[in-house]
């Protein structure tokens, strides 16, 4: 793994001299009408690393869904550096790696060609060199023309964040990035976010080991029962709803 | 981007032939079941042969998209696909060029088939038969890959494909088996043409409208 990971350099200054990376208003989101997401309105500051708390079912997955425009929302808003995630999607993906619960991978194909494939999809300029840099710098440089098909849980993982090095996103959306790895993979994803924070990247992640984060982020938002419980730190901040004025309803109680 | 998907699945498929072994035995057995089943008159198979050569073509055509779109379905790679920053009907002509050329080895190797099991003489009109199979296959693969899109989140995938998908071809399947009929008569009513134009107005319209909504499909 080389002393430095390769990160497509983004910064324009300290994160709260920039326009936010992230702004939502009462954002929801219900699955069989349910709310899985229900109003959620936030500031993240850009270049910040902050982190999304909460039990399981809080809606830090959902939230993380919709600015990736996975998933759509069924109420509210949300801009990634000012674009609408429902009203411009294709040019909020160009901004946007997401890394799921799952890899996307194709287990017939090589660790490579999963990278060139993704290189191509990105437009990455030079893509052969820096797919060959994005494997060295996950570790998996020596597994390079191995099928993915033969690859650990941990291995896939790794990989995966090897594809969001391809790419010049302004946000990366981790779920649950230190799942699945050894310590080594665990180092790797601390490294990877020092390598964004010093490029500018805004970061937003979700864990159940804030222990783990406590050098490595601004702040953090806790999410309960798919509202903002608290935020704590720097870089992040919960914003009025728009719905908070005498005569309207709550967003949480719109969508319960 | 779109030859970059279709280059994709092109290696997948010539490193785990999900699609073409599986859909070149199916169509193998489907055209020696018809066979037996007709029995050795040769005249009679021989004028069976157009509607058991895209009797074969689209059921193992249906199998083919199906496979190809299976894909997609290793570690939510469909997620990840519709993730990248790239125009939905981009990866709507990805996903139908591979399905395409599958369908086009699948045709071929048929249509080689028919002629020998069926005693059929191909080389006489080998020009429109090639024709009508490419425009069978360009309607084929237009339209399956947008109903495996649909489906291709279903548990019951395999059942519901082909009910949505045989309906849509049945226009399809009436003018290429008329074409193949023509062109292996020698078109002695001049209806060929007629029946081709009716192929390529069915390409025209699925593949416009494949393209159109195929993003839809993408979104949650």
């Amino acid at each position: 793994m080389p002393q430095t990971i390769y990160v497509s350099p983004r910064s324009l200054g300290a994160f709260d001299e920039r326009p936010p990376a992230v702004v939502t208003a009462d954002l929801a989101r219900l699955f069989a009408g349910s709310p899985a997401l229900a109003g959620v309105s936030l500031r993240v500051d850009a270049g910040a690393t902050v982190a999304l708390l909460g039990p399981n079912g809080a809606g830090k997955t959902t939230l993380l869904r919709l600015l990736a425009t996975v998933i759509r929302p069924s109420y509210g808003t949300a801009r990634v550096d000012g674009l609408d995630i429902g009203r411009e999607p294709e040019l909020v993906r160009a901004r946007v790696a997401y890394l799921s619960h799952a890899t996307g991978l194709y287990d017939d194909l090589t660790a490579r060609e999963n990278l060139a494939f993704a290189a191509e999809m990105l437009a990455t300029p030079d893509a052969r060199h820096r797919v060959t840099r994005a494997l060295e710098d996950v570790g998996l440089a020596g597994r390079a023309d191995d099928r993915v098909r033969g690859f650990s849980a941990g291995m896939r993982r790794r990989l995966a964040l090897g594809r969001i090095l391809l790419g010049s996103a302004s946000l990366v959306l981790l779920d649950e990035p230190y799942a699945a790895l050894d310590a080594d993979g665990m180092a790797l994803v601390d490294q990877l976010l020092t390598a964004w924070r010093d490029a500018g990247v805004t970061v937003l992640l979700t864990s159940h080991a804030p222990e783990r984060l406590a050098v490595t982020i601004d702040g953090s938002v806790v999410l309960d029962r798919g509202v903002v419980a608290e935020t704590r730190g720097n870089g992040v901040a919960e914003l009025p709803s728009a719905l908070d004025v005498p005569s309207a309803t709550p967003a949480r109680q719109v969508v319960s | 981007m779109a030859l970059a998907i279709a280059r994709k699945d092109a290696l997948a498929e010539l490193r785990g032939r999900h699609a073409t072994v599986s859909t070149l035995f199916f169509a193998a057995i489907v055209l020696l079941l018809f066979g037996f089943a007709l029995g050795p008159d040769s005249a009679r198979l021989a004028a069976a042969a157009p509607g058991l050569l895209w009797l074969a073509i689209v059921f193992a055509g249906i199998l083919a998209v199906s496979r190809l779109h299976l894909l997609e379905t290793d570690d939510e790679a469909l997620e990840q696909l519709a993730l990248y920053p790239v125009a939905r009907r981009a990866i709507y002509a990805g996903k139908a060029l591979g399905g395409l050329a599958v369908m086009l080895v699948l045709g071929l190797l048929v249509l080689g088939a028919v002629g020998v099991l069926f005693a059929v003489d191909i080389g006489g009109a080998l020009l429109p038969l090639l024709l009508t199979v490419i425009l069978g296959a360009i309607g084929i693969a237009a339209v399956g890959t947008f109903y495996a899109g649909v489906t291709v989140r279903l548990r019951a995938r395999e059942v519901m494909l082909p009910l949505l998908m045989l309906p849509v071809l049945a226009p399809l399947l009436l003018g290429a088996v008329k074409a193949t009929t023509a062109a292996l008569t020698g078109d002695p009513f001049g209806e060929l043409a007629s029946w081709l134009q009716l192929l390529v107005a069915f390409d025209v319209i699925m593949v416009a409208a494949g393209a159109a909504t195929y993003g839809y499909l993408l979104e949650d």
